[in-house]
């Protein structure tokens, strides 16, 4: 185990390299030269010149990624050419927002993709099963945006019950202690700040968990399937344990397995991923200043973020992959030869 | 059956409850708070971004400078409706008999935001952090603004001289600008190692209180202002990236006003019952002929093409309503616009004779593909209704696009016959717009003309003081360039921005700036 654990930490390091090479060069190749962006309408040759040699980018390419990695190694991610703030401070005032809205809508897509996944399968070839089914399949087929986009049509601007964007209403934003507005509310005893907060939460959790359920859906469903033709499950009912009991503690529980690796995963790519959902609901996390960022070739942020997304989607890969061997005894990563 | 449908109905009822709990556990049926009326003490004005920085002198985007006019002010302002310069932080100006030293006399008992006096040592702080040695490359309007400032004298604390190293009237429009010109603490940015891009301290009617980074920037009242207090509170600025979005919230009372909106969305403000407001633009929008180009070196043949378009037709069909055709390049409410200016008139017939007798049968466009600030149809939609134009003439058009950065890459390599683009005024003095076609850098200079009687008339015109000789100035340059049919203005793209039926008192100025001193929301 240790030596798996050792092995698949060392294993980060080549993929770490790998993505920091990569998002180097797709920035350069691709974006526009940024100093004409940051340096505006009044821009001289001189100016430009000064700049690009003030931010080290008149250096061959494979000097500035060894400049930044050195630098990256140290923790120092550099400054935004734009705000000319650090990255690392940039980044840090957006990542709780990602996070509160990741953490809602994983807990959105387990809930209700567990619970949706286990009625189909309980009750197989029922209407349920069609209906969790056809669910699962809007859930992974509908366009994240489109779907957003949808949600705010209709409850801000038809039904007028939810806000179209944003993270709380600003007068009853409290003040930052971790970062996540739900909890900072509730430390402070400011239940309508708490309150506004979730309501802020509800469509963009929707929005970016819908995916995600329907992945944890048909995951559990078929899970589930296979779990309750074993053995063992008959062998409980023939005891005759109540059928509540069979699934809630016999099936359930063993058929979560592969369910809780998927929803390890699911969380690593909604802490990264949701670009998309931020850009709709104006939600100012990582996402959406990605999306800035590379509009404007602010190159030092957009490094920043992938690195950061990387470590932590390997991360959680890793956590996912060690749960997996911790719950299931019957998993075992060994070097040795079975025999 | 009848059981698997109850079942169901149940199931529904669970997800729901589970959808809203898994969003926020405090769905206890209250009423957003969203959806409440709005705060009678808060103005909330949504706009694409956020600002780049707060410090003026490190900043050049309109995001930006909208918030730096509510929290800072200048030595000098522009009138509320046009570009005319008045007193602000200066009580009154001297220019002195060589036109090289302007002496302000200062408002005396003004006081940053901090607590400090604000004093003759500011004003000479602000500026000569501006000027070499202390400026850096990236002051984007340093040398825009201070280009032609030679040093700073303070007289006494309440008065201040500033020589130039050559004339340059268009110095006081320059001081009345929302970057690099306003005036900041001088012990905040001592403090803040000569930044206060996130901690802005002005003179201004409202005081920073915070910038969440993604999320909004939100001011309060200065209540120790020296001048009228403003009248809300509060003044929040959000930022929500995407057009319909910020239409949307407006409609959903979310916030009070929104700009950057575009012809696309105009309905969506109207249907939600919120109004609009048109602001005429500080920038136009033109065609410009390679004069360095055999086929448009001669005056004749740059004529017969400029008859074969209808521009006033033109700018109706691109802009439906939200772009004014040009007649001048200037903009009607800068100093020097006069109604006077005649461009080559539409004249088809005559077209023809002047394009058959200068023997053009081919031309070579180039376009940009995106839409810009002046042209909100493309430079793409735009070449090909003239190219459709000259085709009804007999000549025939090729158009090259291209994305705006190599765009802007093209025409500096000079490789067309006829190029698009447009100017985004700066200070609102006409030497800003007019200078351009005397500009020695083709990548300003599109048209690539080099004459030497326009670049004079331009050097008198910025060493003539502001008044009616210099407006007469400035009305010559136009004729003069407009007779020589040098560009073709094609429209000013108005500013288009909405409110909330209870919002009023906001002055969204031809600059772009928009003044929020005065701005209310009925409850």
């Amino acid at each position: 185990m240790l030596k798996y654990v050792i092995k698949r930490v060392l294993m980060v390091i080549p993929v770490m390299i790998g993505v920091s090479i990569i998002v180097f060069s797709l920035m350069r190749v691709f974006s526009p030269d940024p100093a004409p962006i940051v340096l505006g309408q009044h821009a001289t040759q001189e100016s430009i010149t000064t700049w690009r040699h003030a931010n080290g980018l008149d250096a061959p390419v494979i000097n500035q990624y060894f400049t930044y990695i050195s630098h990256a190694l140290k923790g120092d991610l550099g400054t935004s050419y734009y705000t000319k703030s650090s990255v690392a401070r940039e980044i840090g005032a957006r990542f709780p927002a990602t996070i509160e809205l990741a953490v809602a809508a994983i807990l959105f897509a387990t809930v209700l993709g567990v619970l949706l996944g286990v009625m189909a399968a309980v009750k197989k070839n029922s209407i349920f099963d069609a209906a969790g089914s056809l669910f699962a399949l809007i859930g992974v087929s509908i366009p994240i945006f489109w779907l957003g986009i949808m949600l705010i049509m209709l409850f801000a601007g038809f039904l007028h019950i939810l806000p179209s964007g944003g993270r709380i209403n600003v007068m009853l934003e409290p003040a930052h202690v971790t970062g996540f507005y739900m909890i900072d509310a509730a430390i402070q005893g400011n239940w309508d700040g708490f309150k506004d907060a979730g309501w802020h939460l509800i469509l963009p959790a929707l929005t970016l968990g819908m995916y995600s359920m329907a992945i944890i859906t048909r995951m559990t469903r078929s899970s589930m399937l296979d779990t309750l033709g074993q053995d063992y499950i008959r062998t409980a009912r023939a005891k005759g344990i109540s059928e509540t009991k069979v699934i809630g503690k016999h099936a359930l529980r063993n058929s979560l397995i592969p369910v809780t690796t998927v929803i390890g995963l699911q969380f690593g790519a909604l802490l990264g991923g949701a670009l998309l959902t931020e850009s709709v609901f104006s939600w100012p996390g990582i996402g959406k200043y990605t999306v800035d960022s590379i509009l404007k070739s602010d190159f030092p942020v957009v490094q920043g973020i992938v690195l950061l997304v990387a470590v932590i989607f390997v991360t959680i890969n890793l956590i996912a992959d060690l749960g997996y061997a911790f719950l299931d005894p019957r998993i075992k990563y060994s070097s040795k030869k079975e025999g | 059956m009848k059981r698997n449908v109850r079942s169901l109905a149940l199931v529904l009822v669970v997800a729901l409850c589970v959808a809203a709990l898994a969003g926020c556990s405090a769905s206890s049926g209250t009423k957003p708070t969203a959806s409440a009326p709005t705060f009678k003490d808060t103005f909330t004005y949504a706009q694409g971004a956020d600002p780049r920085g707060l410090d003026p002198a490190l900043v050049d985007d309109g995001e930006s400078s909208k918030i730096i006019v509510n929290i800072y002010e200048g030595l000098l302002k522009y009138a509320p409706d046009s570009t005319k310069v008045e007193p602000a932080l200066a009580e009154s100006w001297t220019i002195s008999d060589d036109g090289l030293s302007y002496t302000f006399k200062l408002k005396q008992g003004v006081k940053f935001h901090d607590g400090t006096d604000f004093n003759a040592d500011a004003v000479k702080f602000n500026i000569d952090r501006q000027l070499p040695p202390k400026v850096t490359a990236d002051m984007g309007y340093a040398g825009f603004v201070f280009g032609s400032v030679k040093d700073v004298v303070v007289v006494d604390p309440s008065t201040v001289t500033i020589n130039l190293n050559q004339k340059n009237t268009a110095f006081l429009a320059n001081l009345a600008m929302s970057l690099a010109a306003p005036m900041v603490s001088p012990k905040a940015l001592t403090d803040g190692n000569n930044s206060v891009m996130e901690a802005p301290v002005g003179t201004g009617p409202y005081k920073f209180v915070k910038w969440s980074k993604g999320e909004n920037v939100v001011l309060v009242r200065n209540d120790d202002y020296w001048g009228e207090k403003a009248k809300t509170k509060n003044v929040v600025f959000r930022f929500i990236s995407d057009n319909s979005a910020r239409v949307l919230a407006l409609n959903n009372g979310e916030v009070d006003m929104i700009d950057g909106i575009d012809a696309t969305v105009v309905d969506k403000v109207t249907q939600g019952g919120d109004k609009l407001f048109e602001a005429p633009g500080m920038n136009v929008n033109y065609m410009a002929y390679n004069t360095t180009t055999a086929m448009f070196k001669d005056v004749a043949a740059r004529k017969a093409v400029s008859q074969a378009i209808n521009v006033d037709e033109l700018v109706k069909s691109l802009y439906q309503g939200y772009s004014e055709k040009a007649t001048t390049i200037l903009p009607t409410f800068v100093p020097g616009y006069s109604a006077d200016v005649q461009q080559v008139g539409y004249d088809e017939a005559a077209a023809k004779a002047g394009l058959a007798a200068a023997g053009i049968k081919k031309i070579h466009m180039i376009a940009y593909t995106n839409p810009r600030p002046y042209n909100a149809a493309t430079g793409v939609a735009l070449a090909t209704a003239i190219q459709g134009y000259l085709q009804k003439v007999g000549v025939e058009c090729t158009i090259d696009t291209f994305d705006w950065t190599t765009y802007k890459a093209k025409v500096k390599e000079g490789n067309y016959d006829i190029a698009f683009y447009g100017w985004i005024g700066d200070n609102g003095d006409p030497d800003n717009f007019l200078n351009l076609l005397a500009d020695k850098d083709p990548s300003m200079n599109i048209a690539r003309w080099q004459d030497p009687v326009y670049i004079d008339m331009i050097k008198k015109g910025l060493q003539t003081a502001n008044g009616p000789e210099r407006d007469a100035q400035y009305a010559a340059m136009e004729k003069y360039v407009a007779e020589r049919a040098i560009w073709l203005p094609i429209s000013h793209a108005k500013t288009l921005a909405a409110y909330g039926p209870k919002a009023s008192g906001f002055n969204y100025h031809v600059t772009g700036n928009v003044f929020l001193s005065k701005a209310v929301v009925g409850q």
